[in-house]
């Protein structure tokens, strides 16, 4: 109850982002129900249905990320002076935190419910009743248990992430603005960048002329390019820090001024925070930009149907969502800091520059790079 | 009405409200150049409030501001931010470091804002932490300093640009009694050596003896006296009432 008496009380752009994680809910818990749909209605495709739904682990696993990263940014999980004194310390706000992202959940796969049941005919009343009846199997009954089970799936998940990642801990903090080492992972993310790259080139030169692997077109030779297209897209994720922090380090070098000190210090200390989120949108740009490649080469493939769709542009904006969460997080947590500079007279515009500076140096970085990933991932198989 | 010609900072009646309470009723005070001005009264009798007013930071509802004959009330933001960034000093109980820049970068970092170049705002902060006798700290990022080292990067950084005013608002508050005599002495010899005008704002009359001149507040008026606190205040009242 008190997570929903704070919530009301809210920042309505808090609120906000809120509902964009109710609205993701929404989105994956449709997909689930569409899945069951098919499975009810074609029993003799097992093998099929089973691969459909873990299709949905993709967008399922990007909501859970954004869910994640707004509890973080979240002011009512934060420890507070007011909510303190009444003894509402760390362990307590977690679970307002794990409780507050159930709700947001559970309201997006309740909607997702409404509409799913809406368009197949069950629900009557509003414009577009059952208009998608033949494709949902609107003649068999919908076996509720299965229903209701996939659509917690993603509240029970969104909220146990949620309560790990802000568990209280036990070891002290590290200090404000301790030096960090570089993070380690860009090698490592290079090699699974370049192996995953090989085996798709192998698997898509042994696999002919065969579509990208997607829901009725399986027939477990492009298994070989999917497992080498998800090696890479870990790749970039691991090498999104390193990169970040090598572009902050570049930024200061050589006799800066305040706006590059500025920029580049921030940029590597925050280097982890907003690196990873970003390498994750880039390897979801490139995978997207070479599906694109793929389904402009085959002409007339029926894969690409409207649910790939909803599919996709829900992993791109839950995956941009948590980049620009974590973007805030940074600034939230830097807000003193800022303060303190304006303080001793440092103009507002430098602060921006700086603040321009750093998101043009990670685009002028990342947008090549996950340019030359989708090409080259796109080459074997379109060539 | 024109200020006095010998007064570095001026202020006339000067009315502030913060958040529908009167901070600061009708204070008047003038700033000799070069003197070390000690604002002393208890917490909440506007100490914080009149130093905001008279740097630009804070428009008084009414009242006048004039610094070196000129006026600040009636300047725009833009023109009170440059002229506090030129001409004048702030120094916070806190220090309030960059905490990811080093001692030399954050002491460096008002030059740098200015313009200066990088190997002139270099060599200007390591004199000046030398001077403060924090050589040492120039290559460690603030996490790693104590606290006193801290507070002396800050006074460092507000000494760089070797200010007309320098603003100093209870300096010492969060240091222990031998760091802050030993910060203060440092503070006051840096400012008399380079005849930097300073305001100082404290609750402590040990600190203000090291002042040229002390002003008292008390609930936002200016007063002859600060009367002493009382601690056992009220003490014989409950004996007697219960």
């Amino acid at each position: 109850m008190l997570a929903l008496r704070l919530a009301r009380g809210a920042h309505p752009l808090v609120l906000t982002r809120r509902l964009l994680v109710a609205a993701a809910a929404a989105g994956v818990g449709f997909l689930l129900l569409c899945t069951l749909g098919y499975a009810v209605g074609h029993p003799e495709r097992s093998s099929a249905s089973v691969l459909r739904l873990l299709w949905c682990a993709l967008p399922l696993a990007a909501t859970v990320q954004f869910a994640v990263a707004v509890a973080r940014t979240d002011p009512s999980t934060r420890p507070r002076p007011g909510l303190s004194a009444i003894g509402l310390g760390p362990a307590r706000l977690t679970a307002i935190a794990a409780a507050s992202t159930a709700v947001a959940c559970a309201l997006g796969s309740m909607v997702a419910l409404l509409f799913y049941l809406h368009l197949r005919g069950d629900i009557t009343g509003l414009p577009f009743d059952g208009a998608a009846a033949d494709l949902l199997a609107a003649d068999e009954p919908i076996p509720l248990a299965a229903a209701l089970t996939l659509l917690a799936v993603l509240p029970v998940i969104a909220a146990t992430a949620a309560g790990l990642a802000l568990r209280p801990r036990t070891a002290p903090a590290e200090p404000e603005g301790a030096e960090k080492p570089m993070p380690s992972g860009l090698p490592w993310g290079i090699a699974l960048v370049a192996v995953g790259l090989a085996v798709e080139t192998y698997a898509g030169r042994s696999g002919a002329a065969d579509g990208l692997p997607l829901p009725g077109r399986f027939d477990g030779n492009p298994a070989g390019v999917l497992a080498g297209w998800v090696l890479t897209a870990f790749g970039l994720a691991m090498a999104g820090p390193g990169i970040t922090h090598g572009c902050g380090r570049l930024l200061q070098a050589a006799r800066p001024g305040a706006v590059r000190l500025l920029a580049g210090r921030v940029l590597m200390d925050e280097s982890r925070r907003i690196g990873r989120p970003l390498g994750v949108v880039s390897a979801v740009v490139s995978g997207i930009l070479a599906a694109a490649a793929l389904y402009d080469a085959d002409t007339g493939s029926d894969a690409f149907g409207p649910l790939t769709g909803l599919g996709a542009s829900l992993i791109l904006a839950c995956t941009t969502a948590t980049l620009l969460t974590a973007a805030l997080e940074s600034k939230q947590g830097r807000a003193h800091t800022t303060e303190a500079l304006l303080r001793i007279g440092a103009p507002p515009t430098v602060l921006r520059t700086a603040a321009l500076m750093r998101a043009g140096a990670l685009l002028a970085v990342f947008l090549p790079l996950t340019w030359l990933v989708a090409e080259l991932a796109a080459l074997p198989l379109t060539g | 009405m024109a200020p006095p010609d010998n007064d570095v900072l001026w202020a006339r009646s000067l009315h502030c409200a913060l958040s529908g309470s009167d901070a600061l009723s009708g204070v008047s005070l003038g700033v000799r150049e070069g003197e070390i001005l000690a604002l002393v009264g208890p917490r909440g009798s506007g100490k914080t409030t009149l130093m905001r007013c008279l740097s630009g930071q804070l428009l008084a509802q009414q009242g006048e501001v004039w610094f070196n004959s000129s006026p600040v009330h009636t300047l725009g933001p833009a023109e009170r931010e440059r002229l506090r960034r030129d001409r004048f000093g702030w120094i916070d109980p806190e220090p309030g470091l960059v905490p990811e820049l080093t001692g030399w970068e954050n002491t460096a970092l008002p030059l740098l804002l200015r313009g200066v170049s990088h190997r002139a705002a270099k060599t200007a902060a390591q004199e000046w932490l030398e001077r403060l006798d924090i050589g040492a700290c120039a290559r460690k990022r603030p996490h790693a300093l104590t606290h006193s080292q801290r507070q002396r990067v800050a006074i460092a950084r507000a000494l760089v640009t070797t200010p007309s005013v320098l603003f100093a608002d209870e300096p010492t508050a969060t240091l222990h009694r031998a760091d802050g005599a030993q910060v203060l002495r440092t503070l006051t010899a840096a400012a008399r050596s380079h005849g930097i005008t300073v305001l100082l704002a404290t609750h402590d009359a040990e600190v203000a003896a090291l002042a040229d001149r002390t002003v008292a507040l008390l609930d936002g008026r200016r007063v002859g006296t600060v009367p002493p606190a009382s601690g056992a205040e009220g003490v014989a009242a409950c004996s007697l009432s219960v």
